[in-house]
């Protein structure tokens, strides 16, 4: 019980502004993201995440989500101390698995400052690490390796799709503000391949999955408190991203997203054409939080009912650092039917995340 | 036949401790004395011991091991190494320093942690701060409550640390709950690294395994695993070799307690003895009656453990009480300086409670059990007979069993220590003393037949009853005698220190001023630059500088200090008190390095054995070329050549240096030279040897107070013990004065006799005490210390300081005899002579 | 000699006990009286108030002209040591000193030394029967060899008066009358006066008179 763990909440990072943007790279439009150079880590912005959420089944059996994220932070308070300990890039990590049939996330965490190749972020590549978690691209493919406290995955995430650069060639608005913006790609379609392991249960496991790679220095407005983001693999090989950035109201402050049809033709949407309107509420019983986990999404003028694999998909943090928040498979239905599956997001229900 | 009996005996207990209340109020005190002493040092002791467990325990947090090693740290590249072995769940390494506070002469236990391990393993050292980032920055800190209270800081105030000459700003963001009485901060393990001078070294690696590992098992494959210097263990081992620093100090302590509560059972037994031959016509009717041996025994020791029972509830409510005056007025380590920075809270311990209140009742009861056994074997009828009291004393005469025993005690004092205490020595003292008390009777016949008998009156008639009765004048002894020798020996023993150590002083400051980078703590330095500035100042004619490390030779003791320093091999008696060697190395041989005596008694660094020292992470040769004398680090010392040290470590700082002044050159216009030329240089502790000497015998009788008020505790217990015998002994003899009064003798001539009685016995206690506490000063001084402390020492007698305090026992026990003869020149006592028994 | 005139004496305390009143009694040198009475009549009480031990409510005690009431302590003490001998019923002979150290200690403390000392020791315990026992210690010694130590001390410094107080009380029959006829010539053959408390018809006719205490005086009473 005592062995609390002590883990800063990338969110929270993100959000403290004790340092001007300025101390840190602007994000700035009409940049190339180029491969494999911006797959690698970006250190010298604020935070970074690669973002890995998918849906998986063994062969027979019922599918259930899998997440799989490393968060990068500069905190930038101890730059000049010469120390091979000075906390100059921390690295995060979480990994869940959504299970309907046990009823709430499963989920751990890690953290640690890079150094001494305990924790690091490559710079050339996708190579995240802490410890025994990592994330690694590797011959075109991802492979997450995590050992949480009670589950264990070996995954392979193998691309079937070009990347998706978000927003407008990479760069993605993140409010009224220009300076509030973030470099941001995705890779769709992932075809998930390998190992888990619950409860002492090794399971070989195929899926498909979506990773988010952004990194940013002021992505959240001083003016937002959160936000809500899906992102959907299509049956049809399609993949729809958007998201929206809610004021402290709880209205859109900013919004975006991004349509990729099986075609491979390319649409951004403006702020008003993306709308999210609250179908059901639920509310949890241990932080009472209420989360609007079923969602419809209009987009441009397409309409996506979300219903969420389970009700309980709360990632609870506060024991070590105050946030709460709602990561959870969910499946897209239009029309009564579904028509691909991915995560929702929703942050910034409990407290405002600029605290 | 069997209830009347016991009814009647039950009367005469009752009566006698009712009767004798003086007496009976005087052995429950005395128990009630030694057994408050005895639960009070176990206390007290105990509970700065436990507040320090709790203390280590907290900082290790649940780790199942931690790799330590050298005070001043080992490479960090360590820490990745034990992170990856596949035993290990989490590494957490920690920085840690003394750090010296820049206004004051005081040290805070800096703990420099990586909040992202030490969650995990120390999760109690991670406060929640207003901003998560100042748990990162290197410029913030966390002060535990205990150190908050005590430096009277809040969060957002500032401390400031001397870390070399400079002067180091840390804010403080925040309080660390919890940590029970410890004084300590937290703070980034990289701030910790580079504002403590730490670069690239860690002074500790807390493992925590992954689940089904056998802990010991992984000790023993990661101890393997590490280099020279550096060793793994459980948390728990660092307890003990911390704790055993102060051990000796505290066992020595709770032996001197458990003197008292003896002295305490010699005043009992003298008080049961004799109020038993004051009764033995009554206890002779007991038995006429039809009570059982036995059953008379049983009485009598009754009596005893109602003395004891009494006795030890008084003294457990006191020994609270006393152990809280104490520590509220001189600290919880009763002066001794083994328990800096540690405020107890005192509690009532349960098991030395039960220990001491059993160890009260035992001691009343045996104390009565020779005289209960004596009183149920004599013959009813010759016991009815009036004029029949010596005869009760005839059975402590023989004498072989005395000398057998100090025979034991000399074999035990030759014993070696166990565990690294001294037991075989207190064994020693304590079967000196009790042969010693056994063969009393004899001794005192062979003294007062020695004395020439006066020739007539009182003093004579004095003489002649004292040689009648050597038996109940052994007896009587008992208490003073114990007291005496404990006080006679504990005056030898310290004065022979005293004086050695004031020698010792001397010898090893012969500069003519002493600049130390710090009082205290382990972040204050002379660099390189520093030094040649010093060196360099007109007026230094020459100066010495000294580096002072830690080395981890043994996990399960202390680390043992390394003193790195210039050394003239042709005047080497100069800089070292050799005690054995020097040994000229054959050609070839390892350098050299000289040990003090700890060295040779704990590590068996013998004068020409090749050793190996862990210096900078690497196993260096070397020879062991004499052992000096060393009052200062009983946890082993070793010297070492600075040059040498120097290319072994490129360490080229120093902790202290002496300055010999040119001729003409007044120290105190140098001290302000130096505190105003050199920068940061007012920092610097600057001394002339003289104040050292000065401050270090100071802080010697400060060490020693604790000791003197338990010896003092003991010998007002031994006076009391004589007053009580001797008022039974005029109480017995009251026909006797009843008969001298109706025959013609004045008072004065009676109050005469007894103060010859009581001079005379005195004076018999005070020479054997003196004798018997010069044996124990020899076995305190070449057995108790040595084992202990390993400090070895020169036998003084402080003659003038005995004599002085001969003369106030005598003159005490004088008028104690007096005082109980008081009763016997009272116009009532005369018309005792009806009384038949 | 002695002459005690209208001697009263009660116990103060939270009773107050008359004990006897107007006790007159005059003896001259070689008289020998017994006094009698019940217990609690005050027979040890009369002898403490003679000895200068107790001091009476009222009345005289005067010896060869000396009046005892009037004294100090210091002054009583030393006519003690002068004047009288004292046999208890306890024989109260010092367990630590020899038989003739013992005798002794009257003349010890009246500073008589050595080569009379002794003489007169040897003399008084021929005596008593106890030629030769000088150096014998008194654990070796039956209970009428113990009164007659007492007896040899209560004579060794030829006292005026003699005060014995039940001496044959620890005694048998026999021995009783042996020690009554040992006391009796001892103190004629020493020209003392002497007085003897007892209880006893038999003891006391071993004196020249026999006196009965009672509240409201002394009382002859017919011998036989």
């Amino acid at each position: 019980m005592r062995r609390r763990r002590f883990l800063a909440s990338p969110l929270l990072l993100l959000a403290s502004g004790t340092l001007a943007a300025d101390d840190y790279p602007r994000v700035l439009p009409g940049q190339t993201i180029g491969f494999p150079r911006d797959a690698g880590a970006h250190p010298a912005f604020r935070s970074e995440w690669w973002y890995i959420t998918g849906w998986v089944r063994e062969p027979d059996g019922n599918p259930f989500g899998v997440q799989v994220t490393f968060f990068r932070n500069r905190p930038r308070v101890a730059e000049s101390n010469p120390s091979a300990f000075a906390p100059r890039q921390l690295l995060f990590a979480h990994a869940a698995i959504a299970d309907a049939r046990y009823g709430k996330l499963r989920h751990d965490q890690r953290a640690a400052r890079a150094g001494f190749g305990l924790a690091n972020a490559a710079e050339d590549t996708t190579a995240v690490s802490i410890d025994d978690w990592s994330l690694k691209l590797v011959d075109g493919a991802y492979i997450a390796r995590i050992v949480a406290r009670d589950f264990r995955f070996d995954l392979r995430f193998a691309p079937s799709q070009p990347v998706l650069l978000e927003g407008d060639g990479g760069f993605s608005r993140k409010g009224r503000s220009i300076e509030n913006a973030s470099y941001y790609y995705s890779q769709p379609q992932l075809a998930v391949s390998g190992n888990v392991a619950v409860d002492g249960r090794d399971a070989n496991i195929t899926g498909t999955a979506w990773l988010d790679h952004e990194w940013s220095s002021a992505a959240l407005a001083p003016e937002a408190s959160g936000w809500d983001w899906i992102g959907i693999n299509l049956d049809d090989d399609g993949a729809l991203m958007a998201f929206r950035m809610r004021d402290h109201a709880g209205a859109a402050l900013w919004a975006g997203g991004t349509f990729r049809g099986r075609d491979g033709a390319l649409r951004s949407f403006e702020p008003a054409e993306i709308r999210f309107a609250v179908e059901r509420r639920w509310r949890s019983p241990r932080t009472g939080i209420e989360y609007p986990v079923a969602m419809r999404v209009s987009v441009g003028n397409d309409d996506y009912a979300l219903e969420p694999l389970m009700d309980d998909q709360e990632l609870d943090a506060r024991a070590s650092t105050g946030t709460v928040y709602w990561e959870g498979a969910v499946r897209a239905l239009r029309g009564g039917r579904e028509v691909g599956r991915g995560y929702l997001e929703l942050t910034g229900y409990g407290k405002p995340l600029t605290l | 036949m069997r209830k009347p009996g016991l009814s009647a005996a039950r009367a005469v207990l009752a009566g006698s401790l009712v009767q004798n209340k003086a007496r009976s109020t005087l052995s429950v005190l005395a128990i009630a004395l030694g057994v408050a002493l005895g639960y009070a040092v176990a206390l007290i002791t105990g509970a700065a011991v436990n507040e320090l467990a709790l203390g280590v325990q907290f900082l290790a947090g649940d780790a199942d091991l931690q790799v330590r090693g050298p005070r001043s740290g080992f490479d960090e590249a360590v820490y990745p190494r034990l992170a990856r072995l596949p035993e290990v769940a989490v590494a957490s390494p920690v920085v840690e320093a003394d750090a010296k506070l820049a206004d004051r002469d005081d040290v805070l236990k800096i703990i420099g942690v990586d909040v992202f391990r030490a969650g995990a393993v120390q999760p109690g050292l991670i406060a929640q701060a207003g901003d998560r980032l100042d748990q990162l920055r290197p410029d913030m800190l966390f002060v535990s409550s205990a150190a908050a209270s005590a430096l009277g800081v809040v969060r957002g105030g500032e401390l400031a640390f001397q870390v070399g000459l400079r002067t180091v700003t840390l804010r403080v963001a925040g309080v660390v709950p919890g940590g029970a009485q410890q004084r300590f901060a937290v703070m980034d393990i990289a701030g910790a690294q580079t504002n403590f001078d730490r670069p690239g070294r860690v002074s500790r690696v807390d493992l925590r395994l992954r689940p089904g590992i056998d802990i010991d098992a992984a000790r023993e494959r990661i101890q393997a695993q590490l280099p020279a210097g550096l060793a793994v263990q459980r948390p728990e081992a660092g307890v003990a070799a911390g704790e055993g620093l102060s051990r000796s100090y505290r066992v020595n302590l709770n032996v001197l307690a458990l003197v008292a509560l003896f002295t305490g059972g010699l005043l009992v037994f003298s008080t049961q003895a004799l109020a038993v031959v004051r009764r033995r016509p009554q206890l002779a009717l007991l038995r006429v009656l039809g009570m059982t041996r036995r059953q008379l025994a049983s009485l009598l020791v009754l009596e005893g453990a109602i003395v004891g029972v009494v006795g030890s509830a008084l003294g457990l409510a006191g020994g609270f009480v006393l152990a809280r005056a104490a520590v509220r007025v001189i600290g919880a380590d009763l002066g001794a300086g083994y328990f800096r920075g540690v405020a107890p809270t005192l509690a009532l311990a349960p098991i030395p409670l039960v220990i001491f209140f059993c160890l009260g009742v035992t001691i009343a009861m045996l104390a009565s059990l020779v005289p209960a056994l004596e009183a149920a074997r004599a013959a009813p009828a010759a016991a009815l007979k009036a004029g029949d009291e010596e005869r009760a004393f005839s059975r402590l005469r023989p004498s072989w069993p005395g000398l057998v025993i100090i025979g034991a005690g000399a074999l035990a004092a030759l014993a070696p220590p166990v565990a690294g205490l001294p037991l075989f020595g207190y064994l020693a003292i304590a079967l000196f003393v009790i042969g010693t008390l056994m063969l009393m009777p004899r001794i005192a016949v062979m003294l007062l037949a020695a004395l020439p008998l006066p020739r007539g009156g009182p003093p004579r008639l004095a003489l002649l009853q004292l040689r009648g009765a050597p038996g109940q004048v052994a007896v009587s002894l008992a208490a003073i005698v114990a007291a005496v020798s404990l006080m006679v020996s504990m005056a030898i023993m310290v004065a022979s220190f005293r004086v050695s150590l004031d020698a010792w002083l001397e010898r090893i400051l012969p500069a003519d001023l002493y600049v130390r980078a710090g009082a205290a703590g382990d972040t204050a330095y002379l660099g390189a630059d520093d030094q040649a500035r010093l060196a360099a100042l007109p007026g230094v004619r020459s100066a010495e500088f000294q580096r002072e490390q830690q080395l981890l030779l043994d996990p399960s003791r202390p680390r043992v200090v390394l003193l790195a320093r210039s050394i003239d091999a042709a005047n080497l008696a100069r800089q070292l008190q050799l005690v054995r060697g020097p040994v000229t190395l054959p050609p070839g041989a390892p350098p050299p390095v000289w040990v003090n005596e700890a060295m040779l008694d704990l590590y068996d660094f013998a004068p020409g054995k090749l050793i190996e020292l862990p210096i900078a992470g690497k196993l260096a040769s070397f020879t062991v070329a004499g052992v000096w004398r060393d009052y200062a680090r009983p946890q082993g010392a070793i010297v070492i050549e600075r040059e040498r040290y120097i290319a072994l470590t490129g360490d080229r700082s120093a902790t202290s240096a002496a300055l010999w002044l040119a001729s003409g050159v007044n120290p105190d216009e140098l001290s302000r030279a130096i505190a105003g030329d050199i920068p940061g240089g007012s920092r610097l502790e600057i001394a002339a040897p003289g104040e050292i000497r000065e401050v270090s015998l100071k802080a010697f009788d400060r060490t020693f107070a604790v000791t003197y008020a338990l010896e003092l505790a003991a010998v007002v217990i031994g006076l009391f013990g004589l007053s009580s015998s001797f008022g039974a002994l005029v109480l017995s003899r009251r026909r006797e004065f009843g008969m001298l009064r109706h025959i013609g003798m004045t008072r004065r001539q009676i109050a005469a006799m007894l103060a010859t009685e009581g001079l005379t016995i005195s004076a018999i206690g005070l020479l054997v005490g003196f004798g018997l506490g010069w044996l124990i000063s020899l076995v305190l001084i070449d057995v108790v210390n040595r084992q202990s402390f390993h400090w070895g020492m020169e036998l003084n007698v402080p003659w003038s300081a005995l004599a002085s305090s001969a003369v106030v026992v005598l003159a005490l026990s004088t008028l104690t005899a007096i005082a109980s003869g008081r009763q016997a020149m009272s116009r009532r006592a005369v018309l005792v002579v009806k009384e038949d028994w | 000699m002695l002459v005690v005139h209208g001697l009263t004496k009660s116990y103060a305390g939270p009773r107050p006990r008359a004990v006897f009143a107007d006790v007159d009694l005059s003896l001259s040198a070689g008289d020998y009286v017994a006094i009698m009475g019940e217990s609690g009549a005050g027979k040890s009480t009369l002898l403490n108030l003679i000895a200068g031990l107790d001091s009476p409510d009222r009345g005289s005690i005067s010896l060869d002209g000396t009046e005892l009431t009037t004294l100090g302590d210091d002054a009583l003490t030393a006519l003690r040591r002068e004047r009288f001998g004292f046999v208890f019923q306890a024989f109260h002979v010092l367990p630590y000193l020899t038989v003739a150290q013992n005798v002794a200690l009257p003349l010890s403390l009246l500073g008589v030394v050595a080569p009379e000392k002794d003489a007169r020791v040897k003399s008084v315990l021929a005596g008593v029967g106890l030629d030769g026992r000088g150096q014998s210690v008194p654990r070796e010694l039956s209970g009428g060899e113990l009164q007659r130590v007492a007896i040899a001390r209560a004579l060794v410094h030829a006292p005026r008066v003699v005060l014995a107080d039940e001496p044959t009380g620890n005694l048998d029959a026999d021995t009783a009358s042996q020690v009554l006829r040992l006391l009796r010539d001892q103190i004629k053959s020493h020209g003392a006066a002497g007085i003897l408390v007892t209880h006893s018809r038999a003891a006391a006719q071993t004196c020249d008179r026999i006196m009965q205490l009672t509240p409201t005086g002394l009382h002859a009473l017919p011998p036989g």
